[in-house]
């Protein structure tokens, strides 16, 4: 088993645990967002255009890519991810439960749309022969290992921030948490704007990872899975939806010898997980079990007294 | 009935005679029900002030009208001498107004002191990025904030229960951390929704004690609305009496008592 | 000119119809469980395959069995009926699958969204398995008898179209009927209006609903057996497609509302079909359009209920 997870796919299951994380920034402030596919669309479309339509960035004509490029396309991709999100955000928000889901819904499928049509991002074939910054699968290790550490670290230390935890009390009870002078728009934005730069991030890195790009990267399918991946790996943590990426991006690679009925397994994965599993892998008592360093920092200090 | 005698001249003028919460005219329409009619008190710093009447009389809604949960179809919410008829509930939380729930709303799946530590807002000097890389102010800040929920949950008897999720407490200490937890956002104006709700006589008893305590150490404006009357008899300084969404009283507890209309609007017409 | 602008106008009605078919699936469950059955795509691709076969279709050389067929070769109409309710047999099972075992824990509504998108991500690979991922013709003899158009004042319009649009009319006017006049429809709604009070008038809610998500997967089988005839089946997705169109209208309706589900069905086929022909691959960004513009202005859809909080 081991000998099938190669360097593409650990970095596929990388890639996969980063879209968990852009999809649990949302909920723990309980937002139902499924909008993260168009964001890690249009952080991808950007990667894909900039390096193969911009010499400037000095991609090679033996197509190789200079790393500080590589790195600036994701600082781009998250940017113009984030600025699509304030855009957007600030209307969709407005909505609660299921009509915010339907709405990101909803957004996505607009924003797969426009790259299949717009004239210049490639149409239905997309763009291809994307420049690579490195010459293996395992050099996009580091930078997707380094980008899963930032957004780990990130909602870490949200935990212990007023920022984390005003998500948490809008997560519980919205009402009560304006009412406690919670700027629960503002709360729910920022994470929202999060999210997409992570997806942007994760997209223009996912770009040059598969050296091509096109609009079927982010659609309502990928909604699904990373849904998947926040459920059935726990959504009181962000460790749950890491795992929930990790584990099942790699299935259906790991059931490929089972030919064409893996991804009947991989529904069947979906549709039982729930039930087998109602709070996810990572549930609340495992971590507690885990140990103190997951704990949120309030949890060890009370009254600025040391443990 | 004649309302306090000051009230009229006092509208609009410097912040330190004025009252501190003003209903001005107040009416609630919810499509052909009229859920408060024209209804305007005022309320003075550090009184205690109690809000009675029927069941469906409009306190709840009159709340939530203070609060910014509902707009009012006319009339203005006046704080401290300025109308906030417009401000969202998260600002006038800022401005000094916290209250509780009647159906209490704590966030049933977070600790007690989480609870506690989700009202303790940013400080202005925070930010976001300072949070994350735990800047010197950051961490000032999160002491502060620890300290004042330990603080707290010591005042309202919750230390013991400081680890325990929310939702699993008994319906007594619920309520004492709902109270505690709109204590956290420092207000001066603290709106109680039936507090003591499901309560047995002697916790009334403690309630009242408690009530009574925080306006004195926090200098706190308390309103309350209560079912319990002879619990805000002994309690407020003043009270207003609603039915069927009008003020038909206003005044001392005992000029309310003898209030022919306010007995005649409880049933069988016994003094409250 | 009058002919185009009929001819716009039937398409329009004739595709809005099959929208407000697959909105009427989401309505009928949402309006007694509350929760959005997202298997409902996968029912349609069901449906427009089983179509295929009663009709004596074969499996083609991609599929698992090439060349197979059923051992009938049933008339368009029948077909039709047969695979609406043997999907809506399919229904039930899903129901049984990925529905019941929540329910029984008192699970969140998020939890029924993932187990439903299990269960249609089954449905829809199970039939790629079965039949292989390219697209389907229905036989010629499907529509043997009609002529190929019709001329309605003037205007040239497909005669499947018109098919279309009076099997969906049919349908609409059945369940509209059903649900208002007879017992099982009243008691439908009964159990959609209040389930508790439903049941102490002894009606069997749990049968209700089972019945909703028969009713419900029978319409989205009609659905994708009438988009067989009058395209073809491009792929088991196409299902997927209709079902997302599907959502938007059954929100831009107001969840919950039928005649919200088929109004907001036939407007977006009709705004679908105004779509001209040069920009015809920003058709399927419309309904997500229009949507998203809609939920803007009246967050609870064009005839919903304002879901109001109490405090």
């Amino acid at each position: 088993m081991a000998a099938m997870i190669d360097n593409g796919l650990l970095v596929q299951m990388l890639i996969g645990a980063l879209l968990g994380v852009s999809v649990y920034l949302p909920l723990a402030a309980g937002q139902l967002s499924l909008a993260s596919p168009a964001f890690y669309a249009v952080g991808g479309t950007l990667a894909a255009l900039l390096s193969t339509s911009w010499p400037v960035l000095g991609a090679g004509a033996d197509g190789t890519f200079p790393l500080a490029s590589f790195l600036l396309e994701l600082l781009l991709g998250g940017l113009l991810a984030g600025a699509l999100a304030l855009l957007v955000g600030r209307l969709v928000l407005r909505l609660q439960g299921i009509y915010l889901a339907i709405a990101t819904i909803a957004l996505v499928e607009i924003v797969r749309v426009a790259i299949l049509n717009l004239p210049f991002t490639g149409g239905a074939i997309g763009i291809f022969g994307i420049p690579q910054p490195f010459p293996t699968a395992a050099g996009y290790l580091l930078p997707a290992l380094a980008l899963l550490a930032l957004a780990g670290w990130v909602c870490q230390r949200l935990e212990g921030m007023p920022l984390g935890r005003a998500m948490a009390a809008i997560r519980n009870d919205e009402l009560a948490a304006r009412c406690m002078g919670i700027d629960t728009t503002g709360v729910k934005l920022t994470a929202f704007v999060l999210s997409a730069v992570l997806a942007g991030s994760t997209g223009a890195l996912a770009a040059h990872f598969l050296n091509t790009w096109n609009a079927r990267q982010g659609s309502f399918d990928t909604s699904v899975t990373m849904l998947a991946f926040v459920i059935l790996g726990g959504s009181r943590s962000w460790l749950g939806p890491v795992v929930g990426g990790l584990l099942l991006t790699a299935l259906p690679e790991l059931l490929r010898p089972v030919g064409d009925a893996r991804l009947v397994l991989f529904g069947l994965v979906i549709l039982l997980g729930p039930v087998l599993f109602p709070k996810g892998l990572i549930t609340p008592s495992l971590l507690e079990r885990l140990g103190a360093p997951l704990r949120p920092a309030s949890w060890r200090r009370r009254g600025g007294v040391a443990p | 009935m004649s309302p306090p005698a000051a009230r009229g001249d006092r509208s609009g003028s410097s912040a330190v005679n004025a009252p501190l919460l003003e209903v001005r005219e107040l009416t609630c329409r919810f499509g052909g029900l009229v859920a408060l009619n024209r209804v305007s008190f005022a309320v003075e710093p550090g009184e205690i002030f109690g809000l009675i009447g029927p069941n469906g009389a409009g306190k709840t809604t009159l709340f939530n009208l203070i609060s910014g949960l509902t707009p009012p179809t006319s009339g203005a919410v006046i704080w401290r001498g300025t109308p906030i008829t417009t401000l969202p509930p998260f600002r006038r939380n800022r401005l000094g107004l916290a209250r509780t729930f009647q159906n209490l709303r704590l966030f049933e799946g977070l600790t007690v002191h989480d609870n506690l530590l989700a009202a303790l807002r940013r400080q202005p000097g925070e930010s976001l990025l300072g949070g994350l890389r735990a800047s010197a102010s950051h961490r000032r800040a999160e002491r502060q904030r620890l300290q004042r929920a330990s603080a707290l949950l010591e005042e309202l008897g919750l230390e013991a229960l400081a680890e325990r999720a929310a939702g699993t407490l008994s319906y007594g200490d619920r309520r004492r951390l709902e109270i505690a937890r709109a204590l956290a956002t420092q207000p001066s104006l603290l709106l109680l929704d039936e507090p003591a709700a499901g309560m047995n006589p002697a916790e009334k008893d403690t309630l009242c004690e408690l009530i009574a305590q925080l306006r004195g150490r926090h200098g706190l404006t308390v309103m309350v609305i209560e079912h319990h009357v002879p619990l805000l008899m002994r309690l407020c300084d003043r009270l207003a009496v609603l039915d069927f969404g009008e003020r038909i009283a206003l005044g001392s507890p005992e000029q309310v008592r003898h209030d022919p209309r306010v007995i005649e609007a409880y049933l069988g017409g016994a003094p409250p | 000119m009058i002919e185009t602008l009929l001819q716009t106008l039937l398409n329009g009605a004739a595709s809005g119809g099959v929208y407000a078919l697959v909105a009427l699936g989401y309505t009928l469950v949402f309006s007694v469980l509350g929760v959005i059955n997202f298997a409902l795509g996968a029912l349609f691709s069901l449906g427009g395959y089983l179509t295929y076969l009663l009709m004596g279709g074969r499996i083609s050389a991609n599929g698992a069995l090439p060349g197979w067929g059923l051992p009938l070769e049933l008339p368009f109409p029948l077909a039709l009926l047969l695979a609406a309710a043997l999907t809506g047999l399919a229904s039930l099972v899903v129901e049984k699958l990925a529905f019941v075992p929540l329910r029984r824990r008192n699970a969140e509504p998020l939890l029924y969204l993932i187990t439903s998108l299990g269960a249609g991500l089954v449905v829809v690979n199970l039939l790629q398995m079965l039949m292989g991922a390219e697209g389907y013709a229905f036989p010629a003899s499907a529509l043997a008898g009609l002529p190929a158009a019709v001329v309605v004042a003037g205007a040239r319009i497909r005669s499947v179209q018109v098919l279309l649009l009076a099997v969906c009319a049919a349908a609409v006017l059945a369940l509209t009927l059903w649900l208002e006049r007879s017992r099982g429809g009243r008691a439908l709604r009964a159990v959609a209006e209040d389930a508790t009070t439903a049941r102490l008038l002894g009606i069997n809610s749990d049968a209700m609903l089972r019945l909703a998500f028969l009713l419900s997967g029978a319409l989205a089988g009609l659905g994708g057996g009438l988009i067989g005839v009058s395209i073809s089946l491009p792929g088991p997705y196409v299902g997927i497609g209709y079902g997302l169109k599907g959502l938007a209208v059954l929100v831009l309706g107001g969840l919950g509302s039928v005649p919200g589900a088929i109004a907001g069905g036939l407007l977006l086929g009709l705004a679908e079909a105004m779509v001209p022909s040069g920009a015809s691959g920003w058709r399927d960004a419309l309904a997500f359009a229009i949507l998203f513009a809609v939920l803007l202005v009246r967050p609870s859809g064009l005839l919903g209920r304002r879901l109001v909080e109490k405090v």
